[in-house]
Order: structure tokens, then C-alpha cells, then sequence
């Protein structure tokens, strides 16, 4: 075996290639630039103007991202009076990491036994649920439990980024996190259970190799999920968290420089990865491709989600907390009860 | 006292279900076909009305000196000084609110509005006409820009809110 072979097998090496290149943290942060320009100029279109435009006038102002990004990362980071300064750093990090963390257990695509650059993994991946490899940074059996928890836990750090900054605006938005999270994380576990009662399996990879999109399968299970994933990445019109014209940035508002660019995406990587998985659960995976195209396939149907979802700051206003939890409660969770009676119903006649 | 006009709230869950898939329509039929109506101001200038009040010129030999643009400045911005024993008004622009106020009281129209209202200044020296500046016509920049400006005018489109088009004169 060459060198370059051997590179290019630690390259492509699933644990390593999905967590940190594609879709992992590298694809993630382009992603994340190219995501708030297209906000800013979707928002833009719809209240009938530019955008930003004149960073660089044939890219329609892509570039100024780019050099907001570079403005925020060198400015001060100052640390307030009074804050244990070790967790105040670590705090944001803590909560960029555990929005990235579900990206590792959620599967990008399938190695197929020959034909693929990837089948060399085919055994070290080997998922006896669909009798073939898996193209997944870390693989369990059950790995929609390991994805909801792992994303779940991000509120969290939210609660801790609030908490460390010792600000009265970062406790409300703390507080206002708290009473969401309550909503959000039941309507998502409920649309995900459905859709496990259903395919019978906690296995994302069975869902999908079924054939059935989980969206014709169960259209309530998808409505739910996606409002739960809005809800709980602060998305339009439930940006209650951290929203900046009543509690300043809420649990980041003592965050300066490059420590507020994290906080600031962290949620957007939480949606990202949400996506990743709504595009697994609902919208059909990488089906019919296996391999890398697969993952691209996959990654782009991810990519559509994020946009909407992020497309919706142009349509909604803001919801106050009390609207939210009872929209939530009053209306979404008699949906998500009605979507498990569906998928029980569904599961038993059509799905085997 | 009028009955304030309030929306009725809908129960019905489907109905509302509706309403935000509708909303959520109306936003992707805008994001498709942006409907913009932006000035892109540098390279386009709105063409104003003739009247329109701009920077104020000062015709030296005609002025008397009588103080009462001084007088009815409400800003402050013009201000007499002597010069040869006699009394001229000078500007300061970072004063004036161009309300004209100054050319309708001069008794001898030694003051005059110009059609001028995109001026730059570099400093902030450079807002203060004396007198003998004052008395100059404007010059008028060498444009930034490489390509001509645009003038254009507002209309009032009943499907776009306002539009610019291109003005005749």
C-alpha cells in the first residue's frame, strides 16, 4: 500500500471524513457564511430591496459575509467583571460542539459491498439492520435515540452560556429557553417516535433504505418535527430566545468578538444538523444513490431544509413566549399524538 | 366613541394551518419575483422638482450689507463679518437646514437658491464660506463614478409601490 493511498484511506475514513470535511465542521462553516447571506438577501427580497450588495457586486454580495466574519473574529473579546473567565470561554464552545455532536451518529449514506471508493469500510461499518455498510462517524444501532439526545442536550448550554455571563438580559433569554425547551424537545421526541412506531426500528438507516420518505409516510410526523426544529434553534417566528429588540441577544449578550460569532453559530449549526437529520427521517436520506454521491444527495436535501427554515425570518414576526408555548401545546401536540396514531395505523397496514 | 376594527380570531386549527402555508406562499412568491424599489443612489440621483431648495450663491456686488439674513437664520449658520469697513454674510453649511429663509428676506436678492444638493465635504473647515468664496459660483466635482449618472423620478405603480424611470429633461 503506497502513501497515498494510505492517506487517502484516513482521509476518507468515515469517522474522520464525515465529523470534520462533509458534511461535518469544515462544509458546515462555509455553509454557515453562505447561510447568512442567503437570510439577509432572501429576507432583502421580500421587503422589497438589495441586500447586501456592494462587497462584491457579481457574487450579489457574497463577500460581505467574509469580511464580517474577519471583523468579528479580530475585534476585542472583553470579559465583564465578576465571571469566572474560564467558563465564560468555554461556555460557547461547549454549545458549538454539542450542536456539531449529532452529525456523528447521523448517517450520511451507504457503502455499498464493491464499486465504491468507500467500500474498503464496508465490514469496520456494517449495519445487519439493511445488510450493509453504513457512511456514519459513529455507528450504533440506535442511533435516532443517540441523535435526539445528543441534540437535545444543546438547551443545555444555552442555559449554561446564560448563567456564566452573570447578565439580567441573559437570564430572561436563559429563562425563556428553558420554559421553550419544555415544548420544543416533546414535539420533536413524539414526531420521532412516530415515525420509529411506524418503520418499526431506532435504526435511521432502516427508514430510509425502506423506500418510503417518512414525509408521504407521515405528513403530520414532518410538520411537527420541522416546527419542533424551528422552536428549538430560535428560528423565525419562535427567535424568542434571543430576541434583540426585547432582551438585547438574549443568552449572548455579554458576548463580544469571536466568542459572539460562536454563540451566534451555534444555532445555526444546531438547525444544521437537525436537517441533516430531518432530511434522513423524512425526505427519503440518500436514496436511490449509495456511496459519496449519496452523501451529497443527502447533504443537499439538508441544505434546502436550513434554507427554509431560515427563509421564514422574512415571513413571520415573532411570536411573545406565551403565544409560542401555547401554539405549541394547544395546537402541535395534539398533532404530534395524532401523528403516533398514524404511524401505528400506517405502520401496521403498509410499512413491514 | 368608534368601535375599534378588530380582526376575528380563528379557531378552526386547519383554517390557521391555512393561513400559514398562504403566508408562507406569498414570501416564496416575492423571494421568486422580487419586486424591489430601491434608489441605487450613486449611480442613480432622483431629479427634483425646479425650486427645489439646494446650496445658496451670494452676489457680492449686490449685497448692503443690512444684517437681515443674519437676522432670520434660525440655525445660526450665517453670520456677518467686516471687510474693508463694510459687512458681509458668510455660511457655515454644517449649520444650515436650507430653509431658505435668508433668500426670501434679502431686501436686494443678493442671495440666490441653485439647483445644487449633492455636495462633499472632506473636513469639517470646509462646511464655512466666507464671503469671498461665497460670492463663487459652485464648482461642480469631477464625478466618482466612470459611468454617467442616471437621473431618474419616482411613479407611483399601483403593483410595485414606486418605480424610477428614466427623466426626459
Amino acid at each position: 500500500m503506497s502513501i497515498l493511498s494510505l492517506i487517502l484511506f484516513y482521509l476518507l475514513y468515515p469517522s474522520f471524513f464525515i465529523t470534520v470535511i462533509f458534511p461535518g465542521a469544515i462544509f458546515a462553516l462555509i455553509l454557515l457564511l453562505l447561510m447568512i447571506w442567503f437570510e439577509r438577501k432572501a429576507a432583502a427580497f421580500v421587503q422589497m430591496r438589495y441586500g447586501p450588495l456592494y462587497a462584491s457586486k457579481r457574487l450579489g454580495g457574497a463577500l460581505q459575509l467574509i469580511a464580517d466574519a474577519i471583523k468579528y473574529a479580530i475585534s476585542e473579546i472583553i470579559i465583564p467583571n465578576g465571571v469566572n473567565p474560564t467558563l465564560y470561554a468555554l461556555a460557547p464552545m461547549l454549545l458549538i460542539t454539542f450542536a456539531f455532536i449529532p452529525i456523528a451518529v447521523i448517517p450520511v449514506s451507504r457503502i455499498p459491498i464493491s464499486g465504491s471508493i468507500l467500500s474498503k469500510y464496508f465490514l469496520a461499518f456494517y449495519d445487519p439492520d439493511i445488510k450493509s455498510g453504513l457512511y456514519v462517524g459513529y455507528f450504533v444501532p440506535f442511533n435516532l435515540l443517540l441523535a435526539l439526545g445528543l441534540a437535545s442536550s444543546y438547551s443545555v448550554f444555552v442555559l449554561l452560556t446564560a448563567w456564566v455571563t452573570n447578565n439580567r438580559f441573559a437570564l430572561i433569554g436563559a429563562v425563556r429557553e428553558a420554559f421553550l425547551s419544555v415544548s420544543y424537545d416533546v414535539l420533536i421526541v413524539m414526531s420521532a417516535l412516530a415515525l420509529a412506531l411506524e418503520y418499526h426500528t431506532l435504526d435511521i438507516a432502516k427508514i430510509v433504505q425502506s423506500g418510503i420518505p417518512g414525509f408521504i409516510a407521515n405528513p403530520i410526523a414532518g410538520v411537527v418535527f420541522f416546527i419542533g426544529v424551528i422552536m428549538g434553534t430560535s428560528r423565525f417566528p419562535f427567535e424568542i430566545v434571543e430576541a434583540d429588540t426585547e432582551v438585547v441577544m438574549g443568552p449572548y449578550t455579554e458576548y463580544t468578538g469571536l466568542l459572539y460569532v460562536i454563540t451566534m453559530g451555534a444555532s445555526y449549526i444546531g438547525t444544521y444538523s437537525f436537517a441533516l437529520l430531518y432530511s434522513d427521517l423524512f425526505l427519503g436520506g440518500w436514496a436511490p444513490f449509495s456511496g459519496l454521491p449519496g452523501a451529497v444527495w443527502m447533504t443537499f436535501k439538508a441544505v434546502l431544509v436550513l434554507a427554509f427554515s431560515v427563509f421564514l425570518r422574512s415571513v413571520y414576526g415573532r411570536y411573545r413566549i406565551d403565544q409560542a408555548i401555547r401554539g405549541s401545546w394547544k395546537y402541535v401536540l395534539p398533532a404530534a399524538l395524532a401523528s403516533i396514531i398514524l404511524g401505528l395505523v400506517v405502520g401496521w397496514l403498509w410499512i413491514r | 366613541m368608534d368601535k375599534v376594527k378588530e380582526y376575528k380570531k380563528e379557531k378552526n386549527p386547519f383554517r390557521l394551518f391555512g393561513y400559514h402555508l398562504a403566508a408562507v406562499g406569498e414570501g416564496i412568491k416575492h423571494f421568486i419575483r422580487p419586486k424591489r424599489m430601491t434608489l441605487m443612489y450613486p449611480e442613480e440621483v432622483q431629479a427634483l422638482p425646479t425650486g427645489y431648495r439646494g446650496f445658496i450663491r451670494f452676489y457680492k456686488d449686490l449685497c448692503t450689507g443690512c444684517t437681515m439674513c443674519a437676522m432670520i437664520c434660525p440655525a445660526d449658520a450665517m453670520k456677518m463679518v467686516t471687510q474693508e469697513g463694510k459687512k458681509y454674510p458668510r455660511i457655515n453649511y454644517g449649520r444650515c437646514i436650507f430653509c431658505g429663509f435668508c433668500v426670501d428676506i434679502c431686501p436686494v436678492d443678493a442671495l440666490k437658491e441653485t439647483p445644487i444638493h449633492d455636495v462633499a465635504f472632506t473636513s469639517r473647515e470646509q462646511f464655512r464660506f466666507p464671503p469671498d468664496l461665497f460670492n463663487e459660483e459652485f464648482q461642480e466635482e469631477p464625478p466618482l463614478l466612470s459611468k454617467p449618472v442616471k437621473r431618474v423620478k419616482p411613479i407611483i405603480d399601483e403593483d410595485r409601490g414606486v418605480i424610477y424611470v428614466p427623466d426626459e429633461q
